[in-house]
């Protein structure tokens, strides 16, 4: 005990000389509303769904992020467009519920869902926050501008089948050539 | 028995056992494609690869073909084995596409399973990817061919298990194709099961297409209720609405097959004309409000005019709670005990089978391991699918079926028929002319002979001629069990809670004593053959009180209406034909669903407290409050295996597994059937039920529309030709259902003598199982 | 009968003048604390209502009256109610009989600038001060809640262990003043303050009153994050309200006390008594703000062993020192 007497004063001392030094400083308060905050590039906030570079719904409605989703704030339908693409008929994310932890974004296979840095959704009606495909829609790409799932999977919805890059032909199943 | 170390642990399995079911038992996961339970083992896929240390064969061996040997050691998870499984897992994704986020498979995908199991994850090769063509197979089954890695599953299910003649492998070298030689429907009524057994995407149901992930789905262990087999299913459904049926597994029913009536057919619960609301005088009320009026109603009726007054009517559809709840109703109201059926022949029959044949019944299990089958009465097809794939199994296995009844039965194997017509049937089985001595004889060679029986076509009579014959067939080392095919999902059930005094309903009806008829979950006026009298005699009733969760015709016309639960949206028992008790678990709560497929379109923004439209409770729950007292479902059964001791087995019932079968008891005394002479010029009647669109469940399910037939009558070309017509004429019929215009089509197959129609929702009249009868057949007058 | 009309008007008037600057002066020591905490942790504390937050205090008064007055299920309902008044009300009590500043001469009459000028002041204030731990134990023990009884249990323990060498502290002041009465005691501190000439009483009654005043390092009875709350987690609005204003009245009596036992009083050079008297209270509650900035909460056994072990010891020793050197010195 006796061998940390002086560590334990010296301890117990310095505190008021941090505080009363702190007293004088300028806070390192943001004044939120008057004065914003510059936020970094990977903020998780606002959820968005982005279109592919073509212009068509990245979301294929594979309910990979509600899945994911810790909290259950994603809700979607499937369906078939006549072309056989398979988007949601409505994709709803309750805002209220949102943690923004963004693990939805890593579930995405088709890099459909992307976080935003709009962190300001306070309201006062909760069903404000409840935001249907309508909302959540955006015109761009979000952070990735190349990247079109049909183009990768053999299913021939932005492609006739086997015309993507990494595909054959169709196989002529009658043909019976060794 | 044979005892092997795998893994370190040391395992003792009956010889003839796989290594693979071997580790399976201790709980050790081989990687597995091809193999399956039903299907066996064909070690095309290569990835069950095992080390084998010690034993007759030794090296890396597929473990689903090695059969295990006394003293064998086996390892799983060494390196050879792992890194084996691990480039088989790597190649069988070379072609697989990228697109598990759009395939309905995701997330219950067994190759996705294994791939993970094996280790694979980065891919190395770098060139292109097979594409395949689809093909179009109709409205079930959506094929994607791409994701096809040829383990031949489909084939074996498709044709070999299940028979069917449509569908196979095409092509050579890497075009391997599976599918049919030209786009259309798939004609086999097993196809689904191309849904289950397909162990990734390429064949996914197209009624669930697009609708949710597996994980999303509220899931339970049921029972099918199309038919007296009692198949497990395994409904499930996501936002209020029961969106597929996939098949449970119960090795003494179905194994793990399905027919498509019972997969495809599980809409009728979301009918958009369900009646929700309980209704009383065109007025809807709320449903306390309705069973307090109808209690008052029936008390003050029976007060005044005595326990005739008040007929309770129960049904081969509702639960075994239900009906027995039922009696329990009739014993509080002081009136007479509850019918328990609407067509009273059939129950008849049924009881036959509860009570006479009760010591010798044949389970299904029973009858794919047996080698001859003598079918007395039965389309299988119609009137309990699965027991036609039963049949297919003795045959597979080198045995025998014969099947003797009036109407072109067709099977998906090589059989005997016998097509003989209703009266000359009985005769076989009652007299013992040349035809019967050789079916003596064939069953009598036979190991192990199962006689199937249909008790809508034999009747009383008929059943007991076949037990009568069983009997003499079996010896003491040699059983014959018999399979008997009843209409109702709960069929045996009825007939086992049925009591001597209860009587049918046309006579319980005749002269005014019965004032107030209540119907649980039953239309007397379509599931009974006494439509037309019975109509009439429902309209001069003062009160009629329907139970139901179907839009049916005497819902419409009844007083009082109060909506109940279909089975997925309670928990119940059935009784299986063969007497085993199944239970089913409720999958989801009642009310209106949320689920939108329309774009644009989404589920109510507002929240309440209550779901709309889920007012609908269990019949049982419903019955309860009419006897004052709801307690549970546990508690009500006690209570029945203390009233009944045959159901003993109840209470320790648990749904998904294979159920106990109830206690055999001692011949029951029933009315006899006479034979009725056939009157000169007439043709013997035969209504079959068709194989879509019989039952009242398929007629509600709007999902069976592609597979319904037109209604027609169909006569022998030499009956034809004795009576002037011609195939696709129109004929008329003068039954004792009524006159009916139909077209008609010939059948070789038919027995001669005989005029068949199907009852379906075309030609509801005609009610199978209710007895000879006969018609005359003319040229359609109306139409020329 | 003029007399004593008088004598009682003039308690009223001295009762609501130190009533209303006490309350106003606990309601601003709340904002003086959140400020102060915040500069020395680098934010700016409260600063929306009214300019610099001035107005604070009347927005916490409306929001704590305008909340829901929730009485737990369970509770023993008059005492829970009752609890939050003793707290303050003690508080308020003690404060009759400090002297805030010298007599004076009012229509020929001398008046002591006190509520009362009680000869027995300092054992009323040790009397009436702990009868304050009523209010934590009652209001803890009535709500029926494990947090709020164990809060009051800690509470009625650490009052035990202090109110002894709190007590005890005291007694060398009152061998140096040769009296009971706070008037005199200042009156003895004239030229020097007791400060000067017993540090160690002074040290001692320093922590005790931080402990008699439940604030950090001595909040075992409230302690947030173990207890969440302490004796008061089951109170809301006004109730609430009452024991945290009690607390700052406390604050703002214990600092009177210690400015009249060792700080001496209204004395000082320049400035109105009074003047002097209110800067030495305020410098006592910037103490203890500034000590709730920089020390962490004792652990129990800590506390108990500093009380009975270190404290108890040292005041009597003092005690026995003081009489030996004013028999020394023949006082």
């Amino acid at each position: 005990m006796s061998r940390h007497v002086f560590r334990d004063i010296r301890g117990t001392l310095q505190p008021f000389w941090v505080t009363l030094r702190n007293l004088f400083r300028k806070p390192v308060t943001v004044q939120y509303p008057e004065q914003k905050q510059q936020l970094p590039e990977r903020y998780r906030a606002r959820l968005i769904l982005t279109r592919d570079p073509d212009g068509g719904e990245r979301c294929v409605a594979c309910h990979l992020c509600s899945a994911a989703c810790p909290v259950d704030c994603i809700s979607m339908q499937a369906t078939e467009a006549a072309d056989g693409r398979r988007y949601a008929a409505w994709f709803r994310i309750n805002f209220t519920r949102c943690i923004f932890c963004g693990l939805c974004t890593e579930a995405c296979p088709t890099k459909a869902i992307q976080v935003t840095a709009d962190f300001e959704l306070a309201g006062r009606d909760p069903l404000k926050l409840v935001y249907e495909k309508v909302d959540l829609l955006v015109d761009h790409c979000g952070n990735d501008n190349s990247y079109n799932f049909y183009h990768q999977t053999g299913i021939g919805v932005t492609a006739p089948r086997g015309e993507n890059p990494q595909e054959t032909k169709p196989m002529d199943v009658k043909d019976l050539m060794p | 028995m044979v005892t092997l170390t795998i893994d370190n642990q040391t395992v003792t399995v009956p010889a003839g056992t796989t290594v693979l079911e071997a580790a399976q038992k201790l709980g050790i996961v081989v990687p597995h494609l091809c193999y399956h339970k039903e299907l066996g083992a064909v070690g095309s896929c290569r990835m069950c690869a095992v080390m084998i240390h010690k034993g007759t064969l030794t090296g890396l061996k597929m473990s689903c073909l090695i059969a295990v040997e006394e003293g064998m050691v086996v390892t799983t998870t060494d390196e050879r084995s792992m890194a084996l499984r691990e480039q088989v897992g790597e190649w069988l994704m070379l072609n697989h596409p990228h697109d598990c986020p759009v395939c309905d498979e995701g997330g219950e995908c067994q190759l996705q399973e294994m791939t993970i199991a094996v280790g694979h994850g980065r891919r190395r090769y770098t060139g292109k990817k097979h594409t395949y063509p689809n093909q179009d197979l109709g409205p079930f089954i959506a094929q994607e061919m791409n994701r096809c890695i040829h383990c031949y599953r489909c084939a074996r299910t498709y044709k070999d298990y299940c028979g069917g003649r449509d569908f196979g492998v095409m092509g050579s070298r890497n075009r391997v194709t599976f599918g049919r030689f030209a786009d259309g429907m798939l004609q086999s009524d097993f196809s689904g099961n191309l849904i289950d057994f397909c162990p990734t995407g390429v064949f996914t149901d197209r009624t669930f297409r697009f609708t949710s992930r597996f994980w999303d789905l509220q899931e339970a262990d049921s029972v099918c209720s199309h038919c007296g087999v009692g198949c497990a299913v395994i409904p499930g459904g996501r936002l209020h609405q029961l969106q597929r049926v996939r098949s449970g597994t119960n090795a003494a029913v179905n194994g793990s097959f399905l027919c498509d009536r019972g997969r495809f057919g599980f809409d009728y619960g979301r009918h958009p004309e369900r009646p929700r609301r309980a209704r009383r005088d065109g007025q809807e009320v709320a449903v306390d409000v309705a069973l307090e009026a109808l209690m008052s109603d029936a008390r003050a009726l029976i007060d005044a005019e005595g326990p005739e007054a008040v007929l309770l009517l129960g049904s081969e559809r509702a639960s075994l709670e239900s009906n027995w709840l039922l009696q329990r109703l009739a014993k509080e109201l002081g009136c007479r005990v509850p019918v328990l059926s609407p067509h009273a022949r059939r129950h008849q029959a049924a009881q036959a089978v509860a009570f006479d044949l009760s010591h010798q019944l044949a389970s299904l299990a029973d009858v794919r391991t047996a080698d001859v089958a003598v079918v007395f009465g039965v389309d299988p097809l119609a009137e309990a699918p699965l027991l036609a794939l039963a049949l297919r199994q003795i045959v597979r296995q080198g045995g025998r079926v014969v099947v003797c009844d009036p109407r072109p039965v067709e099977l998906p194997f090589a059989f005997e028929h016998q097509p003989l017509s209703p009266l000359a049937l009985h005769e076989l089985l009652g007299g013992g002319d040349m035809d019967g001595k050789h079916l003596r004889d064939l069953l009598r060679q036979a190991k192990q002979p199962v006689l199937v029986a249909g008790a809508d076509l034999l009747g009383t009579a008929g059943l007991r001629h076949v037990h009568s014959l069983a009997q003499r067939i079996a010896t003491d080392d040699r059983a014959c069990p018999i399979y008997p095919v009843l209409a109702g999902a709960n069929s045996f059930g009825a007939a086992l809670l049925s009591l001597p005094e209860q009587d049918d309903l046309m006579t319980r009806l005749e002269g005014d004593h019965v004032r107030m008829m209540i119907c649980l979950e039953t239309d007397p006026l379509v599931e009974g053959p006494d439509g037309k009298p019975l109509g009439e005699r429902l309209a001069r009733l003062e009160k009629l009180v329907v139970f139901d969760y179907l839009p049916t015709a005497v819902a419409a016309r009844a007083d009082t209406f109060i909506p109940t639960c279909p089975p997925v949206e309670a928990s119940g028992t059935f009784i299986n034909s063969e007497g085993r008790l199944r239970r089913f678990e409720r999958v989801l709560a009642p009310g209106a669903s949320l689920a939108h497929k329309e774009d644009g379109a989404h589920p109510p923004r507002a929240f309440f407290l209550t779901q709309p439209d889920s007012e609908p409770l269990p019949a049982p729950r419903l019955l309860q409050r009419l006897l004052g007292g709801e307690t549970s479902l546990a508690q009500i059964q006690a209570e029945m295996v203390m009233d009944r001791p045959r159901l003993a087995a109840l209470p320790q019932l648990k749904a998904g597994e294979e159920g106990e079968r109830v206690a055999a008891t001692v011949a029951r005394a029933l009315p006899e059937e006479k034979l009725p002479e056939q009157p000169a010029g007439t043709l013997q009647l035969v209504v079959s039920p068709a194989r879509y669109g019989s039952d009242l469940l398929s007629r509600y399910a709007r999902q069976l529309t592609p597979r319904l037939t037109t209604a027609c009558v169909y006569l022998h070309p030499e009956d034809a030709e004795r009576h002037g017509v011609q195939e696709g004429d129109r004929v008329d019929l003068d039954t004792r259902f009524g006159r009916f215009t139909l077209p008609l089509a010939l059948s070789e197959t038919l027995a001669r003598g005989c005029a068949l129609v199907e009852n379906s929702a075309a030609l509801p009249e005609p009610i199978p199982g209710s007895g000879i009868s006969f018609c005359r057949i003319g040229r359609g007058g109306a139409n020329g | 009968m003029a007399d004593t009309l008088f004598t009682v008007v003039l308690i009223l008037a001295k009762l609501a003048l130190i009533f209303g600057v006490v309350l106003f002066m606990a309601a601003y020591l709340v904002l003086a604390e959140r400020k102060i905490l915040g500069r020395m942790q680098l934010r700016y504390g409260p600063n929306r209502v009214g300019p610099f937050g001035l107005m604070q205090p009347l927005a916490d008064v409306i929001k704590l009256l305008t909340k829901e007055d929730f009485l737990p299920a369970r509770a023993d309902k008059w005492l829970f109610l009752v609890a939050p008044g003793i707290t303050a009300v003690t508080a308020l009590l003690v404060f009759a009989v400090v002297p805030f500043g010298p007599t004076i001469e009012v229509f020929g009459r001398t008046i002591p600038a006190a509520v009362v000028d009680l000869n027995v002041g300092v054992l009323y204030f040790l009397g009436v001060s702990s009868m304050a731990v009523y209010g934590v134990v009652l209001g803890g023990w009535a709500s029926c809640s494990k947090y709020s009884l164990l809060g009051s249990v800690r509470g009625l323990s650490q009052m035990v262990s202090y109110e002894l060498s709190l007590g005890l502290s005291l007694v060398p002041v009152i061998m140096m003043a040769r009296s009971f009465s706070l008037h005199d005691i200042v009156m003895a501190q004239a030229s020097v303050p007791f400060l000067l000439l017993n540090p160690v009483a002074c040290f001692v009654f320093l922590i005790c009153i931080l402990a008699e005043s439940n604030r950090i390092p001595f909040d075992l009875p409230e302690a947030e994050n173990e207890l969440v709350g302490g004796f008061h987690t089951e109170y809301s609005g006004m109730r609430f309200g009452l024991f945290f204003v009690g607390e700052y009245i406390n604050l703002v009596v214990l600092g009177s006390l210690m400015t009249v036992f060792f700080l001496g009083g209204w004395h000082g050079p320049w400035l109105p008594p009074v003047v002097w008297f209110l800067i030495k209270v305020l410098m006592v509650c910037g103490l203890f703000i500034w000590i709730r900035a920089c020390l962490p909460r004792l652990r129990y056994d800590q506390l108990m062993n500093l009380g009975w072990k270190v404290l108890l010891p040292v005041s009597l020793l003092n005690i026995l020192v003081t009489g030996a050197v004013l028999l020394g010195l023949g006082l």
